[in-house]
C-alpha cells in the first residue's frame, strides 16, 4: 500500500487520467442502469404497489389486460375472497382547461376490494363516486391540482381530481384510479361486463372457469407491451458496456503494471519480496477503481438531482452492487494478469554490463 | 573470515553456435573488514560476476557461498531474504525508485525489513558524510547524477548489510566525491566489519582497496 499510494501521489496526472477513465465508465454504467431500471419500474409501478401474485384475464385476450373483458356472467362463477379485486383498464387522454393533455392509463377499481385499500394517497382522498378520480403525482408536475376538473378522451363528462397517489405508473403512463362504472363508460361497454381482469394476491388462487386464464404476475409483466423488448435492449447495452469497460480497465492496468517492471526489477535486486510487489500492484488497482467508482457514483447522484422529475431514473441496490462488483473485479483481474511477469521479473535487466 | 566465496564459477549464455561464455572458472573470496576491487573494462563480465555473487543470477557451473549458505541450495524466497538481510546492492543505473523521495527510499526499506537497519542518528551521519542530507525531500528526478549515486549508496548501506556489492559506484562522481565514497567504503569495512566488493573500471578507487582483482574476457586474476 505504501508504494501504491506514493506512486499515485507522485504521478498525479497519469493516475488522475486513469481514475478519470474509470469515473466515466462507471458513471455511464450507473446512469444507464438507473435509466433501465427506472423505465422498467415505470412499466410496473402500479402493479408492484398492489403486491399481487396473479392476474385472471379473458383467455382470448392474449395475456393483455387492455385487451381483456370479463362478463358479469363469467365473473360470477369465480369465487372471490378479500384477496381478489376486479380491475378495468382503459387507455385515456386526460385534459383540463389550461393544462397540457396527458396520456394515461385509467384503472377502474372497486371500493370494497383490496387494491382500493392498498393504494396510498399522498394528497386528498380516494375516489368514492363515478365522477371522482385519483391521479399519479406526475399530473401535479404537469400543473394539475386537487379539485381540477378533467375530461377523459372525447367525452364531455368531467371528472374531479380528489386525490393524488405516488409512483402509480403502468406501461410508462401515469395511472388514473376511478370506479369500475367510469371504466365501463370510458370503454364503451355495458353493465354486462364486470371488469378487464381479476387481480389476486393469493399464490394459491386457482380457477377452472371456462373462458378465463390465470397468469403469474411475472408472466403478465413480461407480456406488457414493449416491456420485454425494452428490458432486453437495456440488458444487452449494459452487458456490452460492462464487458467493454472491463476489457478497457484491465488493459489500462496491465499496461500500467508493465511500465513499472524496471522499477520492480530494481526492488527485486534489493531483495524486496515479490509478494510485496504483487500486493502493491493489486492494492493500487483497487485504490484506482474504488476511487473511480466513488466519484462516478457521486456524479450519478448529482445527475439524478439535476435531472427533471420526468426522467425515469431509479436505482436498485442488488443491480448497483452487481455493476460495482463487476467493475471492481475487473480492476483486480487487470492487475493480476501481469502477476506472473512480476514474479519472474529479472533483476539482471537493470544491472549494467 | 571469508563471508563470500565464488568457487569455479562459469557462466554461459545462449546455446550451440550462439553460446557465449561470459565467466570462466572464476574463483573469488571476500572477507569481513576488507574492500575487494574487481577492475575490468566494459563487457569483461564484471556485472555478471556481481549478480552471480549476489544470488541474482545462477552460475552455469560452480557455486557461490554466502556466509556459509550455498546459494544453489536455497529457494528463491530464501535467496530474496538473504539479499534483503545480508547483501546491499549499489547498482550502476536505475537504482532508485523514481516516485519515492530520498526519505521514502529509506522508509521503504523499513517496511520490508523492520530490524537491523541503521538508526536515525546513524542515517543522519551517513547522509552528512555523503553530502546529501539536504536532499531528503527530493525525488530522484530532481537530483544530479552524482547525487543520485550517493543516495543509492546510502540506501544500500541503510540496510546495514554484511556484504556490499557495488557496481560502478563512482561512475557519475567527480574526483573529490570518488575520494569521499572510497573512504566511506573503506571505513565501513574497517569500522563496521563489512565485506565490500566493488566492480569498476575506475582506477581512482584502487587506493581504498585491500585486494584488487582484474577481470578480462571472463577470466579473473589477482592484480
Amino acid at each position: 500500500m505504501f508504494l501504491a499510494l506514493k506512486e499515485i501521489r507522485h504521478e498525479k496526472l497519469r493516475y488522475g487520467l486513469i481514475i478519470g477513465m474509470i469515473v466515466l465508465v462507471s458513471y455511464l454504467v450507473f446512469v444507464l442502469s438507473g435509466l433501465a431500471y427506472g423505465l422498467a419500474q415505470q412499466n410496473t409501478q402500479a402493479i408492484s404497489s398492489w403486491n399481487a401474485s396473479k392476474v385472471v384475464l379473458n383467455s382470448d385476450a392474449n395475456d393483455s389486460l387492455s385487451q381483456s373483458l370479463i362478463t358479469k356472467q363469467t365473473a360470477d362463477k369465480v369465487k372471490l375472497t378479500t384477496h381478489e379485486a376486479y380491475i378495468g383498464q382503459a387507455g385515456v387522454v386526460a385534459k383540463a382547461k389550461g393544462q397540457a393533455k396527458l396520456s394515461a392509463q385509467f384503472l377502474g377499481i372497486n371500493q370494497s376490494q383490496f387494491i382500493y385499500k392498498r393504494v396510498k394517497v399522498t394528497a386528498g382522498h380516494k375516489p368514492t363516486t363515478n365522477h371522482q378520480i385519483m391521479v399519479d403525482d406526475s399530473f401535479k408536475d404537469n400543473g394539475y391540482r386537487l379539485g381540477d376538473k378533467v375530461t377523459l378522451n372525447s367525452t364531455d363528462t368531467q371528472y374531479k381530481i380528489v386525490g393524488f397517489t405516488h409512483n402509480a405508473k403502468l406501461s410508462v403512463a401515469p395511472v388514473i384510479y376511478g370506479t369500475l362504472g367510469t371504466w365501463r363508460t370510458l370503454s364503451h361497454v355495458t353493465s354486462d361486463f364486470q371488469a378487464s381482469g381479476i387481480i389476486t394476491n393469493r399464490d394459491s388462487f386457482k380457477t377452472k372457469t371456462s373462458g378465463l386464464s390465470t397468469l403469474t404476475m411475472s408472466k403478465f409483466i413480461n407480456k406488457l407491451p414493449g416491456y420485454s423488448a425494452q428490458n432486453t435492449t437495456f440488458t444487452f447495452m449494459i452487458g456490452f458496456l460492462m464487458i467493454i469497460a472491463m476489457v478497457v480497465i484491465a488493459v489500462f492496468l496491465y499496461i500500467l503494471t508493465m511500465q513499472k517492471l524496471p522499477n520492480y526489477a530494481v526492488l527485486r535486486a534489493q531483495g524486496i519480496p515479490a509478494k510485496v510487489l504483487v500486493t502493491t500492484t493489486v492494492s493500487q488497482a483497487l485504490i484506482l477503481v474504488v476511487g473511480g467508482l466513488a466519484i462516478g457514483a457521486a456524479l450519478t447522484l448529482a445527475t439524478v438531482l439535476a435531472l427533471p422529475a420526468g426522467v425515469p431514473m431509479s436505482f436498485n441496490v442488488p443491480l448497483l452492487a452487481g455493476v460495482t462488483g463487476g467493475i471492481l473485479l475487473t480492476g483486480v483481474i487487470g492487475a493480476l494478469i501481469p502477476v506472473k511477469v512480476i514474479l519472474n521479473v529479472d533483476p539482471v535487466s537493470v544491472m549494467g554490463g | 573470515m571469508s563471508v563470500l566465496e565464488v568457487n569455479h564459477v562459469t557462466k554461459t549464455f545462449g546455446h550451440n553456435t550462439n553460446e557465449v561464455t561470459v565467466l570462466t572458472d572464476v574463483n573469488f573470496t571476500a572477507a569481513a573488514g576488507e574492500v575487494s576491487l574487481v577492475i575490468g573494462p566494459s563487457g569483461s563480465g564484471k556485472s555478471t560476476f556481481l549478480t552471480i555473487a549476489g544470488g541474482i543470477q545462477t552460475p552455469t557451473d560452480g557455486d557461490v557461498v554466502v556466509q556459509g549458505n550455498g546459494l544453489a541450495q536455497l529457494s528463491g524466497k530464501a535467496r530474496d531474504a538473504l539479499r534483503l538481510n545480508h547483501i546491499g546492492f549499489i547498482l550502476q543505473a536505475y537504482n532508485l525508485v523514481p516516485y519515492l523521495t530520498v526519505k521514502d527510499q529509506f522508509a521503504l526499506v523499513d517496511r520490508v525489513k523492520s530490524k537491523g537497519n541503521l538508526s536515525a542518528t546513524d542515517l543522519r551521519h551517513l547522509l552528512e558524510k555523503l553530502g546529501i542530507s539536504q536532499l531528503i525531500n527530493q525525488y530522484p528526478a530532481e537530483l544530479s547524477g552524482g547525487q543520485t549515486q550517493r543516495v543509492a549508496i546510502a540506501r544500500a548501506l541503510y540496510q546495514n548489510p554484511d556484504i556490499i556489492l557495488a557496481d560502478e559506484p563512482t561512475a557519475a562522481l567527480d574526483s573529490e566525491r570518488v575520494k569521499v565514497v572510497g573512504q566511506l567504503l573503506h571505513d565501513l569495512a574497517k569500522e563496521h566489519n563489512k565485506a565490500i566488493v566493488v566492480v569498476t573500471h575506475d582506477l581512482r578507487l584502487k587506493e581504498f582497496a585491500d585486494k584488487t582483482y582484474a577481470i578480462m574476457d571472463g577470466k579473473m586474476t589477482v592484480a
